[in-house]
């Protein structure tokens, strides 16, 4: 018996398909451990079975198979209201004819505490979220990050055991949407609650989570911390979901424990290698767009410009490599370095920053 | 970013559902409800209809001339006034949205008016007005005109029936995006084009449906057709002559049969064309205010046609106003109050007092149980969920007289069942006729609530697909069962809906005839039949006072109804505005 507070064993979700007799498998044999007070994110493109498998945990959706557990208790067939858990939803889902005290205090009424429990509660809440003097605001009368936080005060005043989040910030502005992303990370260290988190948005994934599910067609593609997700992602399918990666051919060479001399781009270079295939086998080298430099250097393998994107903080290009395309961005831009478009350039790749997956990966 | 929601499966949503006793019960009563009250009538009327005797008048009939004239006229009937009553929808529609003109406050109350005049109140006012000695008719322009036929009956049932259509179609153009108008004109197309080559086809789906709206209530209505109709016989007023005149149940059952089936095609293709609809009306939230029509000729061309119809509305009722407190009404015009004597101190008293405390307790059961059966149909997913919105739906698309006649057959007697043990027992005691419960009043009731049903529903349906689900899964998630999430969220939010619910359930079950004319019993009786008695014997006055005394009720009513459940919050107007 683990510790973990939830557990999904095996869950499989199916959906009839549309316009056919056919089956959609929304969540695919999903199972995973979630460790008490952890932040972990499910992340994923669109119809990758994040939703519904938030949906399940919550309980809005019965599996077709397995089960989930929740402090070791089965709560797989419990409906949502018995489940101890609170939803932050994508748009809020705020009572649009309740004031904001009420809108916190629903949940706690619903368990029949005692009126002056409940306001003490939703008062505490309110100011510790920063809404204080809102109280009896309309949802519609305030702002949507003020929305958001009433939202958010709703569930942690349940102090529920599990907190969901369906894409709570998507609805936000960009400025906003970071303002509310280091919030929530603050409040949810500060308050420890286990939370599982589902999003689309890889930046919001790494800076927000202790571990991130990767999904792809109703699989985990990959589990691991933000750092291992980035820099030591398992499948090509990771690693272009996450930040943007270049995939080389890369030939093996030789193998000597965790390291390997492989050939890339026809440069013989020693990089850190978990495969055991043996001399001449195929591989794939991805490398981040960041990792390689540009310089005007001519004892570097030259590369031609034929796409340079200026953004300020970083400039962004694409250089031809004989019959390969690169993207290589530059993060610290320096006053008067920009190689133009049809320019050649010299391009060092780093080892230590090369990472290999299998060829079929 | 939305994920795509998937369709929830059946299977489990229905397992869900059984989970919640609250729910079951709920979805268990509803489809109890429509099984008793509409299903078993109309099976007992089509039952029947096919029996040997039956056979053989349906051969009959079918192949005679004069019930072949019957149903041609009743479908050339529902078809002229179907087409007359659009148009007019239309131009109300098209005037109150797309025309900058003064009075429009005024059409609109003219539009709405209609819903709530009893029968025979605009056929009696039509007569008094164009008939032989009709007002205008013969004392403006001097001729003797027989309005008794085709053309009397559009004029009443047309303006009688306009509104829905009026309704449809103005909601259809507020909710057309004026960006579509302004991308036409930005493509060179002048307002002319733009309206027959975008404005236009975007509304064929309202026009269809409110066009079969109408054919439907039209070729059901029997008022206006018994008072209107002279020799132009048509199915409804047939099968009340069956019923009322020969006592051949059967012949009524065989006509209605005949009736049902344009009736149910037509309302089956109404239902196809709604759906169609709603993916041509829903083009996003319109961006900034639709450009009104500024070419003169046009707009006040249009001004004029719709004033004109505005001011033959608020004849007619005047001439209904007006009848009630003169002596013959269009004949001797002076100063009476005999005919509110007459009904109030009369044999009206009873039938004001039993009509209103009818419709008083059938309105929140139609209310309540258009709003449970719109959350269920909307919100939960469940094997049959298209059959029980179609069964409600029935007891309007089911014309009157067929409704009434499937109780007569159905509740005129006890229905029992011998079980093994406890012998004979009695599952529904008798219901209509002077013996039954209640002295029939239970039966009157149920059908008051099964006719105002359908209407509260699709105004629930409506109102609930415009909130986001994810407001009632949050209360859900919060710890609330469903049962609390309807009674705390759910109810609230919709709570402008429930009010027309409970306006239109109440202004129905006080005006309507055709579905109770056979229902009424001496212990219980029912002021729409007592405005027919007295239509038929020819005492237009005492009939106007009835239908004064009508409308005042129904004024209260709606008043008081506001009062209770009115007051539009913030909330609800967000709701309206479409808010998330």
């Amino acid at each position: 018996m683990s510790n973990a507070r939830l557990i999904l064993r095996n869950l499989v979700k199916v959906f009839p398909a549309r316009g056919g007799g056919g089956v959609l498998r929304a969540v695919d044999d999903v199972s995973l451990e979630i460790a008490s007070g952890e932040f972990v994110t499910l992340l994923g493109p669109s119809g990758c079975g994040k939703t519904t498998t938030l949906r399940l945990i919550a309980g809005f959706e019965l599996p077709s198979g397995g089960e989930i557990l929740l402090d070791g208790g089965n709560v797989t067939n419990l409906p949502p209201n018995k489940r101890d858990m609170a939803l932050v939803f994508q748009n809020y889902a705020l009572f649009p004819h309740m004031s904001v005290a009420d809108n916190v205090a629903y949940g706690l009424q619903t368990r029949g505490l005692p009126k002056a429990e409940i306001r003490r509660k939703v008062s505490d809440m309110l100011t510790s979220i920063g809404l204080h003097g809102l109280e009896e605001r309309r949802p519609n009368q305030l702002s949507g990050g003020q929305q958001q936080r009433v939202a958010l005060a709703r569930c942690l005043v349940m102090e529920p055991r599990i907190l969901l989040f369906d894409e709570p910030l998507s609805n936000l502005d960009a400025k906003l949407r970071v303002q509310m992303r280091a919030e929530i990370h603050g409040l949810q260290r500060r308050l420890g609650i286990t939370s599982v988190y589902v999003t689309h948005d890889q930046i919001e994934a790494m800076a927000l989570s202790d571990r991130i599910i990767v999904m792809n067609a109703g699989r985990i593609e990959q589990v691991g911390t933000p750092q291992e997700i980035y820099h030591l992602p398992r499948t090509r399918f990771v690693a272009d979901f996450i930040g943007r990666a270049n995939f080389l051919p890369a030939t093996l060479l030789e193998s000597s424990g965790e390291t390997a001399d492989v050939d890339i781009l026809g440069q013989r270079m020693n990089v850190a290698n978990s495969f055991q295939h043996g001399r001449g086998a195929a591989l794939t080298a991805m490398i981040r767009p960041e990792t390689i430099d540009l310089a005007d250097d001519p004892s570097l393998p030259q590369v031609t410009v034929t796409q340079a994107m200026y953004l300020g903080s970083e400039t962004e290009y694409v250089v031809n490599f004989g019959d390969h395309q690169l993207v290589v961005v530059d993060t610290s831009p320096r006053i008067g370095r920009f190689y133009a478009e049809g320019r050649q350039v010299g391009m060092a790749l780093d080892p230590s920053s090369v990472h290999l997956l299998g060829a079929e990966a | 970013m939305q994920n795509v929601r998937a369709r929830p499966s059946v299977g489990a949503q229905f397992r869900r559902i059984l989970q919640d006793p609250i729910l079951a019960v709920a979805l268990v009563g509803s489809v109890i409800f429509v099984g008793l009250t509409i299903i078993l009538p109309l099976l007992a009327m089509i039952g029947e209809s096919v029996s040997t005797e039956g056979a053989v008048k349906f051969r009959d009939y079918l192949g005679s001339p004069v019930y072949q004239t019957i149903i041609s006229n009743t479908l050339v009937m529902g078809v002229v006034v179907g087409a007359v009553g659009t148009l007019v929808g239309f131009l109300f529609a098209f005037v109150q949205v797309k025309l900058d003109v003064p009075f429009k406050r005024f059409m609109h109350v003219m539009a709405l008016l209609p819903v709530i005049s009893p029968p025979f109140a605009v056929a009696t006012a039509t007569i008094v007005l164009f008939g032989r000695s009709g007002m205008i008719s013969r004392g403006i322009f001097g001729v003797r005109y027989d309005i008794y036929g085709l053309d009397g009956l559009t004029l009443a049932l047309a303006l009688s029936l306009f509104t829905v259509a009026y309704l449809n179609l103005k909601g259809m153009m507020e909710a057309l995006d004026p960006a579509l108008d302004e991308a036409s004109a930005n493509l060179g197309a002048g307002k002319l084009r733009t309206f027959f080559r975008v404005t236009l086809p975007m509304l064929i789906p309202g026009i269809a449906s409110s066009f079969l709206l109408i054919f439907v209530e039209s070729i059901a209505d029997l008022g206006n057709p018994l008072v209107l109709g002279g020799n132009y016989e048509v199915l409804a007023t047939r099968i009340y002559v069956s019923v009322i005149g020969l006592y051949d149940t059967t012949a009524a059952a065989v006509l209605s049969v005949i009736l049902l089936v344009p009736s149910l095609t037509v309302f089956m293709v109404q239902r196809y064309w709604v759906s169609r609809a709603s993916v041509v009306s829903v083009t996003g939230k319109p961006a900034g205010r639709p450009d009104t029509i500024k070419f003169a000729p046009v707009r006040w061309g249009l001004f004029g046609v719709v004033m004109f119809l505005c001011l033959l509305i608020l004849l007619i009722y005047g001439t209904i106003f007006h009848g009630a407190f003169v002596n013959v009404p269009g004949v001797r015009n002076d100063f009476t109050l005999s005919h509110f004597d007459f009904v109030l101190n009369g044999i009206g008293a009873e039938a004001i007092q039993d009509t209103t405390l009818l419709s008083i307790v059938a309105t929140p059961l139609a209310g309540l149980i258009g709003m449970v059966v719109a959350f269920l149909v909307v919100r939960k997913e469940f094997l049959g969920r298209q059959a029980l919105d179609f069964g409600v739906m029935l007891g309007i698309a089911v014309p009157g007289t067929i409704i009434g006649i499937g109780y007569v057959l159905s509740f005129n007697g006890p229905i029992t069942a011998t079980l093994p043990i406890l012998g004979e027992i009695t599952l529904i005691p008798k219901l209509t006729g002077g013996q039954g419960l209640l002295g029939g009043a239970l039966a009157i009731i149920i059908v008051y609530v099964i006719r105002s049903t359908p209407a509260a529903l699709r105004t629930g349906a409506a109102a609930l697909s415009q909130i986001d689900p994810a407001i009632e899964e949050a209360s859900i998630s919060l710890g609330a069962d469903n049962a609390r999430t309807f009674r705390r969220i759910t109810l609230p939010l919709i709570r402008p809906a429930f009010l027309a619910g409970l306006i239109f359930a109440f202004a129905r079950s006080m005006t309507t005839i055709s579905a109770v004319v056979f229902l009424t019993t001496p212990q219980t009786k029912i002021m729409t039949q007592g405005i027919l008695n007295e239509v038929e014997n020819g005492r237009y006055g005492n009939a106007f006072a009835y239908c004064v005394i009508l409308i005042g009720i129904v004024m209260v009513a709606i008043g008081i109804m506001y009062a209770l459940v009115g007051s539009r919050t913030g909330a609800e107007r967000r709701i309206e505005g479409g808010g998330q």
